[in-house]
């Protein structure tokens, strides 16, 4: 495959959603009353708590589910929710740590050429989408990764899929669709 | 399908009468069949001498329910539902096609489409008004004609992304590959809405050339057609000698000025537009450039390393500099007399204090900040030097300053700020420690501190003190809630002692509407009407300007309000009658209009119209004497009356021949 020879793409990861439940119901008054950054949204019913060290994110529930989110790998995403089990604890709640699982990987990835992306689409009908009215990037669908690419004229890639190791196949398998509607410079045909 | 074998003696000669319905075995005289399903056409006379067919056509996926003439009379004929929605949809795909101009062929066609839709349940859980413009937009889009989503989701008022997530949706649903929007398509539309005259044909085949080569020039991936239009129209027109603003420009082609004025930007940037005209019409640049947001960024990452660049040669620059200053200040050392006492210490401290930064901020951490700080401290350092060392052999008497001017500069700058004083040194080990870390055992549940500081997260909590502040300002934030929720405890507490304590499931409150926020009353009955949908017929000018009343001296004004509609006319009668101050609170406006105005506009169209066309004998007297103007708006509204009238007594009409239906589904199914 040419994405072997050629030179490495770098994929940068810029999100990771996990979640995680502390299987026993939480207070959310007392979070929020006891809590240093926190945002109780009483609508909706839930609270928001902000931590510095991993910077993320996290939705808390009555339930004792949590949405965790801001995690730059997904690493830093399960201490950064253990963190918070723990800061929930220390505030007098039986929390347990469990069902944890990171739901969605968003990374971003930039090809040395520009994409054609008319020509992309006709090529991959049925799994490919582009609405210039609508977004400027062509959308990519790949079911059995359950991930979503967006395809950017400028050579970026937006991919989003359940983990990172999905996202990395992703990759690999729209390069060389990719490839083939790239834009040579100087062209002399149209 | 006639028995070929008796059952009790297995002849196979079996008499099979038509007209009674019978199969019979001949041999042994056995009924076999009783009541067979018959297949002939039966006549009937009609009271006006014409016979027509007895019977109903059931389609072939139609469900098993038969329609009762007599109860469900009024729903068209109590058809099922699925033709119900075939035909509803067919009526609301030509109202909007006729609105688009659409022609027939086109028509058809989403009709076709929609009727796809139906059958595989896309119209579930989705607005008909939604499905019905995707499917118009999907035969736009497959015949090439210039319409654009916008148009339709201007005629609907509904958000463009919505109309696009559900065409999206259809597109991939039905299997339809849409051809990719052209620009080249909407230029006619545009050239003939700006109104070029005789040159049209010029105007638009140049806007042609100049779409093509923006495509050539890579600017028209990922961006929306009709801006491009807009720019090429613009270029195009004003090469011809057209004088067209970008305003009226903008109002054709539907997009931000902004938007227009970089996309002719990015079209200065590209070598074509350095031709002159006649240049441009003969020759075709063979080069083509790179897609404007691709050459930003390229900008941005020049910019960038120019910037690195320029931040290391600062750096060496410094650097010179400093070793310069070593050297000059040992040498005036070497030459300098010896200085007594406190400020011969000082020195010797200072420098001391220096070299131990230098060689800690070359070798030691990785903090670049350090670095930076001991370079300034040096550099401030040296330049105090230099001017005491000017000083000192100048003048006995300035020793006092710069003694105690270093004590100052000690004071600052000697102990430099470390990670220790910083207090980052925890964080820093945490952050080490964490990339350490070894994998947890996330099945039993158990939580694994490994890595986790607590007293860091015990930073994260607020202590006693705190705690009381912050319960007090949230109580008094949400008292009311607080109430609410304790009158709602106290009932419920109260019905489960009566015993007739209900569980009551969160109902889903109908359609909670936000309360409308409004200047004036126009703007609330504008916003308010907008919520509701009543009525497309409803002339929303004349509401705006409703409020005005009889106070004011425009009488045109009180003809058009009257002309809104009968409803409006009885609202204004009562309001003129109470009170014509213009200040007519806004709900109440809101309120009276809203009784009227209720989900069954039918029945109260009918009501209203009794007093409406007494008020209209008595209001047009009025007004026929001020304006010409009113007596058509009043025709208009007549007519508008009769409309509805007659469509009701058309519903009526249909029900009782009852054959009008049949033929016209008659000659839809010979079309089959």
């Amino acid at each position: 495959m040419e994405s072997d020879n050629d030179v490495a793409l770098d994929i940068i990861i810029t999100n990771v959603v996990c979640v995680f439940r502390t299987r026993c119901h939480l207070n959310l008054r007392k979070i929020a009353l006891e809590g240093t950054n926190v945002i109780y949204k009483r609508d909706v019913g839930k609270v928001l708590m902000k931590l510095r060290k991993p910077r993320i994110t996290a939705s808390i529930w009555s339930s004792g589910k949590v949405i965790c989110t801001g995690a730059t790998s997904e690493e830093e995403a399960k201490l950064g929710a253990r963190r918070l089990a723990r800061s929930l604890q220390k505030l007098g709640f039986k929390v347990k740590f469990t069902d944890f699982k990171v739901v969605n990987v968003l990374a971003v990835c930039t090809m040395p050429f520009e994409i054609r992306l008319p020509e992309f689409t006709k090529s991959n009908r049925p799994l490919a989408s582009y609405e210039p009215e609508l977004h400027p990037a062509a959308s990519y669908r790949i079911k059995n990764l359950k991930a979503t690419l967006q395809v950017f004229s400028t050579g970026s890639i937006t991919v989003t899929a359940p983990s990172v190791q999905f996202v990395a196949t992703a990759v690999e398998q729209i390069y060389p669709l990719v490839f083939e509607s790239r834009k040579t410079k100087l062209s002399f045909t149209e | 399908m006639s028995p070929r074998v008796c059952k009790n003696c297995g002849g196979t000669d079996i008499d099979i009468d038509q007209a009674r319905g019978d199969a019979v075995c001949t041999s042994c005289g056995s009924v076999l069949e009783d009541n067979i399903i018959v297949s002939e056409v039966q006549f009937v006379e009609n009271s006006g001498g014409g016979s027509s067919a007895v019977g109903q056509f059931v389609s072939s996926e139609s469900s098993g329910k038969a329609p009762s003439l007599g109860a469900g009379f009024h729903n068209s004929l109590g058809k099922e539902s699925r033709a119900q929605t075939l035909q509803n949809g067919k009526r609301q795909i030509h109202h909007l096609g006729n609105q688009l101009q659409l022609n027939q062929h086109c028509l058809d066609t989403a009709f076709n489409f929609f009727k796809m839709a139906v059958s595989k349940h896309l119209t579930r859980g989705r607005k008909m008004t939604h499905v019905i413009a995707a499917c118009l937009y999907l035969v736009c889009r497959t015949e090439g004609t210039p319409h654009m989503l916008l148009d339709l989701s201007d005629l609907l008022q509904v958000n463009v992304y919505v109309l696009g997530k559900t065409f999206l949706l259809l597109a991939r649903e039905l299997c339809i590959n849409a051809p990719a929007i052209d620009p080249c398509l909407y230029i006619p539309r545009f050239a003939h809405m700006l109104e070029f005259g005789d040159k049209n044909h010029e105007v638009s085949m140049t806007a042609l050339r100049l779409l093509q080569r923006m495509k050539r020039d890579w600017m028209h991936t990922g961006r929306r057609p009709s801006g491009l239009c807009g720019a090429a129209l613009l270029v195009a027109a004003r090469m011809h000698d057209f004088r067209r603003t970008v305003k009226e420009i903008i109002r054709v082609v539907k997009v931000c000025e902004s938007t227009l004025r970089k996309r002719l930007n990015e079209f200065e940037d590209t070598p074509t537009s350095q031709l002159t005209v006649e240049q441009f019409m003969k020759v075709d640049l063979e080069e083509e450039c790179d897609p404007p947001s691709f050459t930003a960024g390229l900008r941005k990452i020049k910019i960038q390393q120019i910037e690195q660049e320029l931040t290391k040669k600062i750096q060496d620059v410094e650097d010179e500099i400093a070793s310069y200053q070593d050297e000059i200040e040992t040498e005036l050392e070497n030459s300098r007399p010896k200085l007594k006492g406190m400020y011969a210490s000082l020195l010797k401290d200072d420098s001391l204090d220096d070299s131990s930064s230098l060689t800690s901020g070359i070798h030691g951490e990785s903090e670049a900040e350090d670095e930076e700080l001991t370079v300034a401290s040096n550099h401030l350092s040296k330049d105090l030097y230099n001017k005491m060392q000017q000083k000192n052999p100048e003048s006995v008497d300035g020793q006092c300053q710069p003694a105690s001017k270093t004590p100052s500069l000690t004071s600052l700058l000697g102990p430099l700020p470390t990670a220790a004083s910083l207090g980052l040194t925890e964080s820093i080990k945490e952050c080490i420690e964490d990339k350490k870390e070894s994998k947890e055992n996330g099945e039993n549940g158990e939580l694994d501190l490994n890595g986790i500081d607590d007293s860091e997260i015990e930073r994260y909590l607020l202590n006693e003190s705190e705690i009381k502040i912050k319960t007090e300002l949230w109580m008094k934030e949400n008292a009311d809630y607080l109430k609410e929720q304790k009158e709602k405890e106290e009932r419920i507490a109260k019905e489960k002692e009566l015993g007739i304590y209900k569980e009551h499931k969160p109902k889903k409150s109908s359609k909670k509407r936000e309360p409308i926020r409004a200047s004036t009353a126009g703007e609330a009955i504008e916003k308010m009407l907008e919520q509701k949908k009543i009525s497309s017929k409803i002339n929303y000018d004349v509401l705006r300007d409703l409020n005005k009343g009889g106070g004011t001296p425009n009488h045109e004004q009180d003809g058009i309000i009257h002309s809104g509609s009968a409803k409006k006319s009885a609202t204004r009668r009562r309001s003129t009658n109470n009170n014509r101050d213009i200040s007519t609170p806004v709900s109440n406006m809101g309120k009276r209009l809203q009784p009227l105005i209720s989900s069954q506009p039918t029945k109260k169209i009918a009501a209203e119209q009794v007093p409406g066309s007494q008020a209209t004998p008595v209001e047009s007297s009025k007004t026929v004497l001020v304006e010409s103007g009113p007596v058509v708006y009043n025709e208009e509204e007549a007519v508008e009356e009769e409309d509805e009238e007659e469509e009701e007594s058309c519903v009526s009409a249909l029900q009782l021949i009852g054959g009008n239906d049949y033929g016209y589904e008659m000659e839809e199914d010979e079309g089959y």
